[in-house]
């Protein structure tokens, strides 16, 4: 049985993004955004998502604070998937190292 | 019934299909791209109690990766409705701006097609259905965007992903605890990632760098996810400010 409020978080999460994707077309095709509106909207998804992985940042453990950093310097060169790898495997290397 | 003889109605059956799969063999490479972030988000979906129906309903339905992942990055039992609901707000809103500047693209076509064809707007659907029409208005052509193309690009995309995130939910269970393996790391690595390829310089990560840190900060001292919230729109505020010392 799914639970209520998650289906209704999920038909409004769809709701939400198909009016994104909808309004952009029906409301600003016959008009100009200026320059700052479009920077804010620029930078909207970039600040959202490093707000969510914040907690990574300043966590407790240190064996994730170094795993974070290694994660950090492979995303910035390779792909998502070798990113992935790289990440959970320092992880969990150091986690069975210090016990 | 509509009238069917329309003057701009030159194409053919085989034409359209011609066009449809153009897009779906240009979309090739970006669906391999798509597989991998796919797989880690059906994982990580079980991991906080998401059945594979309801990844496929969630993946299915939203079809937008990021908000996805912010979405189960942030997924309690029960959920907060409205802060999901307006996290998928924020990282979807670059969607307004896209849809904007597509618009002008989109003169020669009818609401009615438009509408539903905006559904499977996503970075790279909207990406390529551009570049294409751009391409094709320098060789002359007139209505420049192709519907059928960026449908193909749209059928490849959205099935590779709704798939495979169906697949990662139906595989993640194997996996067992994400925590004692070290796979929580793949969150992190998995934004950073697409925050790498939202990067445009340095300048214009400033309000990352004020969002992470008053996301962080607001972790530290309050319970609950409010650290999202309060790390957005500082980041949103600082850009506004930005923005305004430049121009």
């Amino acid at each position: 049985m799914m639970h209520a409020s998650t289906l209704l978080t999920i038909v409004l999460m769809a709701t939400v993004t198909y009016l994104t994707r909808a309004l952009g077309y029906l409301v600003l095709r016959n008009r100009s955004l200026s320059e700052r509106a479009v920077t804010v909207m620029e930078a909207a998804p970039g600040c959202v998502l490093i707000s969510v992985i914040a907690p990574y940042f300043v966590s407790e453990r240190p064996t994730d604070l170094v795993a974070l950093a290694a994660t950090l310097l492979a995303a910035t060169r390779l792909p998502m998937l070798p990113t992935v790898i790289i990440g959970v495997a320092v992880s969990g290397l150091l986690q069975h190292i210090t016990g | 019934m509509e009238q069917r003889a329309s003057p701009i109605a030159i194409s053919s059956p085989e034409h359209k299909c011609r066009e449809m799969r153009r897009g779906l063999v240009d979309a090739l490479p970006v669906m391999a791209g798509f597989i991998p972030f796919a797989l880690v988000l059906g994982a990580q979906a079980t991991q906080k109690g998401f059945s594979a129906l309801q990844v496929l309903l969630l993946t299915g339905l939203n079809f937008g990766g990021g908000s996805e992942f912010a979405a189960v990055a942030l997924w309690t039992s029960p959920p907060h409705v409205l802060l999901i609901v307006a996290i998928t707000f924020l990282v979807n809103s670059r969607h307004l701006l896209m849809g904007a500047v597509l618009a002008p693209f989109l003169r020669h076509l009818p609401k009615r097609k438009v509408l539903p064809a905006l559904f499977f707007m996503c970075d790279e659907s909207w990406a390529m259905g551009l570049a294409d029409a751009r391409q094709r208005a320098q060789a002359g052509k007139r209505h420049a965007f192709s519907l059928r193309y960026y449908f193909g690009v749209s059928l490849g995309l959205y099935l590779t992903w709704i798939a495979f995130t169906t697949i990662g939910a139906i595989a993640g269970p194997l996996i067992g605890d994400i925590e004692t393996w070290g796979f929580h790391m793949a969150f992190p690595a998995v934004f950073l990632v697409l925050l790498r390829g939202m990067w445009k310089g340095l300048r214009a990560a400033c309000p990352w760098l004020v969002s992470l840190t008053v996301a962080a900060a607001t972790y530290l001292v309050a319970a609950g996810a409010w650290y999202v919230a309060t790390g957005a729109l500082s980041g949103l505020a600082a850009a506004y400010a930005l923005a305004g010392i430049r121009t």
